[in-house]
């Protein structure tokens, strides 16, 4: 079972890069299940997206509290609450300018950084940055391929879908071009 | 659970979409609604099919929605076929009419989202809001999955016009309602040959002379509930049959109880909704571990089917009620239902109640392993146990 878990703001767009990704690991033959939480949720809150994908159907229906994968939409909201969703050895992507140095982290955590408003800025995206952390997020945990992450995106994105395929493919090889230097 | 198949067509929507696409298919005549969090999702995928003309259903959106089952009933009726949703404080507000719907015959469906009602304030998954309108003569089933909960509003109209009595189908707020997965969506004409429009012998229309809930007797009251009786002893038949009709067409079976791993289990979880699916889990891991265990999910709530229940536990010496409710003052509502309906059977279960994920609190696989572990060998105690 692949869990993940997706952190942002309400209006950034963290549900729909959950369902995105649910659609992509789907295409490829998972079985998948997404939901949210909110509540009071409105613009600037923090929203979590949860997801879960496994060659069987899935059953559970709780909470992730040792994701595989995490994807943080904002650095400011990179704390140890949120970390500690995530297994020991979790795979976390976040939106930052900054060097994973300077970020906090917990346990045997692998931080990875993307600059996604940067990203977002010179693919004409202003401040949406979901596509791009998409881009980077797939590079980083190896699935769903880039081209079925931009064939969901290309069918959902409600406008923009040129520079949102760019944004995400940009994104992408940039994040597996620094994985490959460190490898 | 009844797991859609891979090979089949099929879409990922949410929990509250799949109960919009059920209402699609059936396409009733009228549909008063009102939004509230976490329902919201059902009305606003049943206006987009509305506005994409794929819907020919009478959306009515009145100010309230206590009025919105005050034009239930009164569409319902005239013979129309209506559904509704809601969820917490929408359906307490309703309270007081889902009485006269009951009582007057009316086979509304609605659909609640279980969530916490205030105060305090919150959206959380907590069975609460619809267990407390068990006595106002409205049949309940709950629903697992977003698959079901499609599945299961089909069914409910069937189970409604063949009994005359209001059904209302529960989700869990956010696990079911807002969970996007994937979900086998029958066809229409499919649909449509289970649920035959008929005629209604009561209703009001001009050309003939009924009336409706006008002041009735002691005798014709008492005679009412009388009525409702012997309709709600007819409901775990037809759940039963819509359930056997609709595998004919789907291949996916329900009934007013699903069990699981249940032969030869020493012990079974019991539970409503979502829970069963984490449930379903841990029986999995404890047998791993040498540990008997078993599901029995209540899919049918009201009427409870006592005779069901007793043949399901008729071999097992433990049973591990899990309510996601609390009833102040008595405990959860599920735990305290067997213990009235189950007494006097013969050889009962040891039956252990909790309180499992009152408020919405996470119940993770690894709590209910630890209850397993912990109660496999305790003493009977009809006290409600709060679980951390």
């Amino acid at each position: 079972m692949l869990d993940i878990v997706i952190l942002g703001r309400g209006g950034q767009g963290a549900q729909t890069a959950g369902n995105q990704l649910a659609r992509a690991l789907f295409a490829q033959g998972l079985f998948v299940q997404t939901f949210s939480t909110y509540g009071g949720a409105r613009r600037g809150t923090p929203v979590t997206s949860s997801l879960r994908a496994d060659k069987n159907p899935v059953r559970l229906r709780c909470d992730i509290t040792a994701a595989n994968a995490m994807l943080c939409f904002d650095d400011s909201l990179l704390d140890p609450a949120f970390l500690a969703l995530g297994a020991d050895d979790a795979l976390v992507v976040v939106n930052s300018a900054q060097s994973p140095d300077a970020l906090p982290s917990l346990g045997n955590r692998r931080i990875i950084t993307v600059d996604g408003r940067m990203i977002a800025r010179r693919n004409n995206m202003g401040k949406v940055v979901n596509s791009a952390l998409l881009g980077a997020f797939v590079a980083s945990l190896g699935q769903p391929g880039i081209d079925t992450m931009c064939d969901v995106i290309k069918a959902t994105a409600p406008a923009k879908i040129t520079e949102n395929i760019a944004a995400c493919r940009e994104a992408y090889a940039l994040v597996a071009d620094q994985l490959e230097g460190a490898a | 659970m009844n797991a859609p198949v891979r090979n089949e067509n099929l879409q990922l929507v949410s929990g509250n979409h799949a109960v919009a696409w059920g209402v699609k298919l059936v396409s009733p005549d009228v549909a008063p609604l009102y939004p509230i969090t976490p329902q919201t999702p059902i009305f606003e995928k049943l206006v987009d099919f509305q506005s994409d003309n794929l819907l020919s259903t009478r959306l009515i959106t009145p100010e309230s929605e206590h009025s919105a089952m005050a034009a239930a009933i009164a569409a319902s009726a005239t013979g129309a076929r209506v559904f509704t949703a809601t969820s917490s404080q929408g359906l307490l507000l309703m309270h007081e009419l889902l009485h006269y719907a009951a009582g007057a015959r009316l086979p509304i469906v609605m659909f609640n989202v279980n969530r916490t009602p205030a105060a305090p304030w919150g959206f959380w998954p907590d069975q609460i809001d619809s267990l407390a309108q068990r006595d106002t003569g409205w049949v309940q089933l709950y629903s697992e999955t977003p698959q079901e909960s499609l599945d299961s509003t089909v069914q409910a109209f069937r189970i409604a016009e063949a009994s005359n009595l209001p059904v209302m189908v529960n989700h869990d707020a956010f696990y079911v309602s807002h969970a996007v997965e994937p979900v086998s969506i029958p066809a229409a004409d499919l649909v449509q040959s289970y649920v035959p429009k008929s005629v209604r012998e009561l209703r009001l229309d001009t050309g003939l002379g009924h009336t409706i809930g006008a002041p009735i007797g002691q005798e014709g009251w008492n005679r009412s509930r009388r009525q409702m009786d012997a309709a709600m002893q007819t409901i775990t038949g037809l759940t039963h049959e819509a359930g056997q009709e609709w595998e004919k067409l789907t291949g996916r079976s329900y009934g007013p109880l699903e069990t699981y791993r249940t032969d030869g289990a020493e012990m079974v979880f019991i539970t409503m909704g979502s829970m069963a699916g984490t449930a379903r889990e841990a029986v999995d891991v404890l047998h791993q571990k040498g540990i008997k265990a078993g599901l029995i999910r209540v899919r049918l709530f009201r009427p409870l089917p006592i005779a069901e229940l007793s043949t399901a536990l008729a071999e097992i010496p433990r049973a591990l009620v899990l309510d996601r409710n609390y009833s102040p003052g008595m405990g959860g509502v599920l735990h305290q239902e067997l213990l009235a309906g189950l007494f006097g059977i013969n050889n009962p279960p040891c039956i252990h109640g909790f309180l499992a994920g009152v408020g919405g609190v996470n119940v993770p696989v690894e709590a209910l392993e630890k209850l397993a572990t912990e109660y496999r060998n305790a003493e009977p105690d009809n006290n409600p146990i709060w679980v951390d």
